[in-house]
């Protein structure tokens, strides 16, 4: 019996330890999978002797949820998308960076810094960025018949709209729809967003969120709503795949590195970050995953069909129309859920 | 060696006993505790205590969900029960030496993750897909069919995945049926339907039940068929309990939807329980 009882005793020890390496020479790095490549982390490795521990996730909603569930987690560096950058600082668990630690941040693209959800950059450096916005077929549609989000309601696309699977994502689009900001947290507006994307369901084909490259590329749907890297990448296999700004407003995303309070390396961290923002390995890391850098010294070293390229780097007039996603509070989120799961079931 | 083989018995016993503790009874302890919590904007989890969370699911959306949940879950058993049963009925009376490979056969898709299957059903389905172009290539259509992202292919995928667990119980049942009584029944005049309806169907009772309920109870649940197959419209019981966690961040509501849910299912389970005699219960 005792020894049954120190069993036990061990395996609850077992599962609520903190990591065992808080004390090593590391560094825990939690960011959107596939963001950080491996040759990357290998080179940080071999220059610093600091082992990285990465570890990813596939929505910003996840990363929260397993932050907050616990506390202790170990994590150091974290990538949040712009909103949750202030969500979590509404909650107190980001540290302030120390800039005196981050000499590379001169690389910044200053159209990406001092935005709403952090207004001096205090707790956050942006490292990868890019748009919501409309992507069509040329095979089967012309650029003018979707040239704005409003077209997007026509009857001609029963069922066959793709949008992404993700409420936030699919409200911002109603709402400029309607003329709104996509950071509008107004319930009278958000139930009429609601109710204009109860018009736009017989149109819907799927929510997908996962695939949607391979859904592009075997044209599985058409025309729709995506990513500007995606359909970058997309159209490197289906070059009758087009991206059109929406002319009646778009969502510019950011993805941003913070570091947590509760951080145990945080020198460590320092060090990553800073080696992150050097223009050759941001460079490597946006040619890598196809999307666009917030780093502007990174951008520069770019080949010209990439920089030039106005699907992942519109010109200025054109991102005068977009919107930087900021937090609307949980009070909007609440309905964004709630109304979400009446759209699907047709309530 | 009396005692030897006690210890072995009671470490054995122990062990499973220990890991339904850990693993299934604390968990839903847990769960059950936090459906009675509240939530605020800081805590995932916070006192006081409050029956509040089962109030909000006497909501007519939820009851939709759920209603929707088990009408998929109800036509698939159906489904699978008129194809696996003769299936079953054939492979199990079949006097064939290659009946351990055609049993294998069925076996050998679990070698596969059920989420890579499906992923591999989106291959066959899609407008570009294998089904499609076979179609077009003979000139059946002229035009691909919209296979993929609907209702029928949300039906195909669960089915397929859920086949083998209404067909290995049948199985098991029907090669356990003594042909003596067939034969008598023959015997005694009976045709082949009233022999089927009278005789075997009784005996076959318990397998059937208890393929339709290893049927039912996954496809309640499994929501990346849904999700993946049919373009994610719908919600179903799995993706609403999810969302609660993850992405409304209310974890009170989504352990009294779980709750409720376990409930139900107990519920069914005791039912089948009570609706077999004592005989077949020692079987299971």
């Amino acid at each position: 019996m005792t020894s049954l009882f120190r069993f036990v005793v061990v395996m609850i020890a077992f599962f609520v330890t903190q990591p065992l390496f808080a004390a090593e020479n590391v560094v825990n790095v939690y960011t959107w999978s596939e963001e950080i490549p491996h040759f990357v982390i290998a080179q940080f490795e071999k220059e610093t002797g600091i082992k990285v521990n990465y570890s990813t996730f596939d929505s910003n909603e996840i990363m929260y949820a397993k932050l907050r569930a616990n506390k202790n987690a170990g994590y150091d560096l974290v990538e949040p998308s712009s909103y949750f950058v202030e969500r979590m600082q509404h909650q107190h668990m980001l540290l302030t960076l120390d800039k005196t630690k981050l000499l590379n941040a001169k690389n910044l693209d200053p159209a990406f810094l001092n935005r709403a959800y952090d207004p001096r950059n205090e707790y956050s450096i942006p490292f990868i960025w890019g748009i919501t916005g409309i992507f069509l077929n040329k095979n089967y549609y012309n650029e003018q018949d979707a040239e704005q989000w409003k077209n997007l309601l026509d009857k001609k696309y029963a069922n066959q709209l793709m949008f992404l699977d993700d409420s936030r994502e699919v409200f911002s689009m109603a709402l400029r729809m309607l003329g709104y900001s996509i950071n509008d947290s107004n319930p009278e507006h958000i139930h009429q967003a609601y109710l204009k994307l109860k018009t736009l369901m017989p149109n819907v084909k799927l929510f997908n969120s996962e695939a949607i490259i391979s859904i592009l590329i075997d044209e599985d749907a058409t025309v729709g709503m995506a990513w500007n890297g995606d359909l970058y990448k997309a159209h490197q296999e289906n070059n009758k795949l087009q991206f059109v700004y929406p002319k009646d407003g778009f969502e510019i995303w950011v993805d941003n590195f913070v570091m947590l309070k509760t951080a145990p390396h945080p020198e460590n961290a320092y060090k990553f970050l800073d080696f992150l923002m050097r223009p050759e390995i941001a460079k490597a890391v946006s040619m890598n995953i196809h999307y666009s850098t917030a780093n502007l010294a990174a951008r520069n070293l770019l080949p010209p069909e990439i920089k030039n390229n106005p699907a992942l780097y519109p010109t200025q007039a054109t991102l005068s129309h977009g919107e930087f996603q900021t937090d609307v509070g949980d009070q909007a989120h609440v309905l964004f859920e709630k109304y979400w799961e009446q759209l699907k079931m047709g309530g | 060696m009396k005692a030897h083989d006690n210890s072995l018995k009671y470490f054995s016993l122990g062990t499973i006993w220990l890991w339904l503790i850990v693993f299934a009874l604390l968990p839903f302890a847990l769960v059950t505790l936090a459906s009675f919590a509240s939530h605020d904007d800081t805590h995932l989890l916070t006192t006081p205590a409050t029956l509040l969370n089962y109030f909000q699911l006497n909501n007519a959306i939820y009851l939709k969900i759920f209603k929707q949940s088990f009408y998929i879950a109800s036509t698939c058993t159906v489904i699978c029960l008129l194809l696996g049963y003769p299936f079953a009925y054939t492979i199990a009376r079949m006097q064939s030496r290659y009946k351990s490979l055609l049993m294998l056969l069925i076996i050998i898709p679990f070698w596969t993750s059920s989420l890579i299957r499906t992923y591999s059903m989106i291959t066959m389905l899609k407008p570009k897909g294998i089904i499609n172009s076979i179609l077009l290539w003979t000139g059946i259509i002229d035009k691909p069919l919209p296979l993929l992202f609907s209702d029928t292919s949300v039906m195909i995928g669960l089915v397929y995945n859920l086949l083998p667990f209404m067909v290995l119980p049948l199985l098991t049942n029907i090669e356990r049926l003594d042909n003596r009584l067939i034969d008598a029944a023959r015997d005694l005049g009976a045709n082949r339907f009233t022999t089927f309806r009278r005789i075997i169907l009784p005996l076959t009772m318990p397998g059937i039940l208890s393929g339709s309920i290893l049927v039912f109870l996954p496809a309640m649940t499994i929501f990346y068929i849904p999700d993946l197959l049919g373009g994610s419209k719908s919600i179903l019981l799995g993706n609403l309990i999810q969302n609660q966690f993850l992405i409304a961040q209310n974890w009170p509501l989504g352990s009294a939807i779980s709750v409720v849910f376990t409930l139900i299912l107990a519920v069914m389970l005791l039912v089948y329980w009570h609706s077999m005699g004592n005989k077949e219960r020692d079987l299971l």
